[in-house]
């Protein structure tokens, strides 16, 4: 049995497996690697941001990886009626939640919608843009570990990146989720096989004083796109992409009975603080 | 996908059930670490004694305050070099592990141990020796079947810290060794 864990991701990225092989759990850090270093907003060179830069100008080849979660992406968009949008980069930048690496106050900046397909890898966009991939990438990197463990031979297992996780295989595991009022307890919720949790939560954002990273796709101004709320949204999914991005369609939304939850056979968990 | 609620659990609903307290998780130990960061490499243990120029620097670099530990340095035939260091947050203590190449670049980086905590403990040098030198092997106050945690995510930023402090270890007191 191995348990390993690494700093990626801007948090800690847990992988365990049943097996004692290590080449298996390197190349699935691997995967997760790939995808920070194609969708980090952090760096200026990262393929987000050449994205962001150019794809209002230019037709852009872009990674397969960059294409899947930027169809995975306007789905949900069109799924949840817009309520997950990633192009609410500047929003974050605004607060100081992340860099500023171009001046965009003079743009009228476009969402996930304006981007369009011109071919399998190759996009263009109507606006300019400002995406921030925080929301759906670290289940999405979860998700790609887990093709990899698998590809691998490995039979089941666990990636967790920093609360939103996935765990495959025969057996089923339980999974406890923090207490939202006192992080350092955790809930026990129940056992899942061959699925994904995530959860949004701001427990630790208020404990650093931080604004709110949730973002309403729909504010006019700054005032309003901060979303705050005491307790914390989970959603079970076969998928970690899809649970990372339904818990901010949950938290914006407030409604469990949202027709996206039965679209992507999901199940929505509030936990109130 | 299979879903089995814990029936004390209602979805939807806030729950309260018996709480577990997270502690601590070990995922390697020192031994392990080497094969992992630099595998097939015989490495030798090199003790290294930090003086209060070296610690300060150190510190300014990475602004950790806590001084460096210069016993958890080995290095290979070839030059590459590996460095076990610890951050101590206000929340968190890690520990973690630093391969360093010939070259000088960072080969890897793997986190050893998690404790966490959400009060004084952390601060207290007493609390944090229960954990220090522990391997998987050993009974401390960890729970076994905590396998999964989910919940919000955490910050890593502390690590990056981490490895600014062992970047200048590395440039003032390794490289021409």
């Amino acid at each position: 049995m191995i348990k390993r864990c690494q700093a990626l991701l801007g948090t800690f990225v847990e992988i365990s497996t049943e097996q004692d092989n290590h080449q298996a759990v390197n190349e699935a850090f691997s995967a997760v690697k790939l995808v920070q270093n194609l969708m980090n907003f952090h760096n200026p060179l990262s393929e987000l941001n050449q994205i962001n830069r150019w794809a209002h100008q230019v037709s852009l080849e872009i990674h397969p990886w960059s294409a899947e979660v930027l169809r995975i992406a306007q789905e949900m968009h069109r799924q949840s009626d817009g309520l997950f949008n990633c192009g609410i980069g500047h929003r974050l930048v605004s607060a100081g939640l992340l860099p500023r690496h171009i001046d965009l106050s003079r743009h009228q900046l476009g969402g996930i919608e304006d981007v369009h397909f011109r071919g399998s890898q190759l996009i263009q966009s109507n606006k300019p843009l400002c995406l921030d991939l925080g929301g759906i990438a670290k289940g999405f990197a979860v998700d790609k570990a887990v093709e990899s463990l698998l590809s691998s031979g490995i039979e089941s297992g666990c990636v967790n990146a920093g609360g939103d996780l996935r765990v495959f295989g025969k057996s089923p595991s339980s999974v406890q989720i923090r207490n939202p009022s006192l992080p350092s307890q955790l809930i026990d919720i129940g056992s899942l096989q061959n699925g994904a949790i995530a959860t949004s939560g701001l427990y630790f954002a208020n404990r650093d004083q931080q604004q709110s990273h949730i973002i309403n796709p729909f504010a006019q101004d700054e005032s309003e796109a901060h979303i705050n709320f005491s307790g914390s949204y989970s959603v079970i999914a076969k998928e970690c992409a899809h649970a990372d991005a339904l818990t901010k369609v949950l938290a914006l939304s407030g409604e469990y009975d949202h027709p996206c939850f039965n679209y992507f056979s999901a199940q929505a968990i509030r936990i109130s603080a | 996908m299979n879903w089995k609620p814990n029936p004390f659990a209602i979805v939807g609903l806030a729950m309260v059930s018996a709480p577990i307290i997270a502690h601590a998780k070990i995922y390697v130990t020192a031994e392990q670490v080497q094969k992992i960061l630099l595998p097939n490499k015989q490495l030798i243990q090199v003790p290294i004694i930090i003086s209060e120029d070296l610690q300060e620097k150190m510190r300014i670099a990475s602004s950790i305050r806590h001084p460096f530990r210069g016993d958890r340095i080995w290095k290979a035939a070839d030059g590459s070099w590996l460095i076990i260091d610890e951050v101590i947050g206000k929340h968190e203590m890690i520990t973690y592990a630093v391969a360093i190449a010939p070259s000088g670049s960072v080969l890897g980086l793997e986190i050893l141990e998690y404790v966490e905590s959400y009060g004084y403990e952390v601060a207290e040098a007493g609390w944090r020796k229960q954990f220090v030198g522990k391997t998987a092997h050993d009974p401390i106050k960890l729970n076994q079947d905590i396998q999964n945690i989910g919940g919000a995510t955490l910050s890593c930023k502390h690590i990056t810290d981490g490895v600014k402090r062992v970047a200048v270890l590395y440039d003032l007191a390794l490289r021409a060794k």
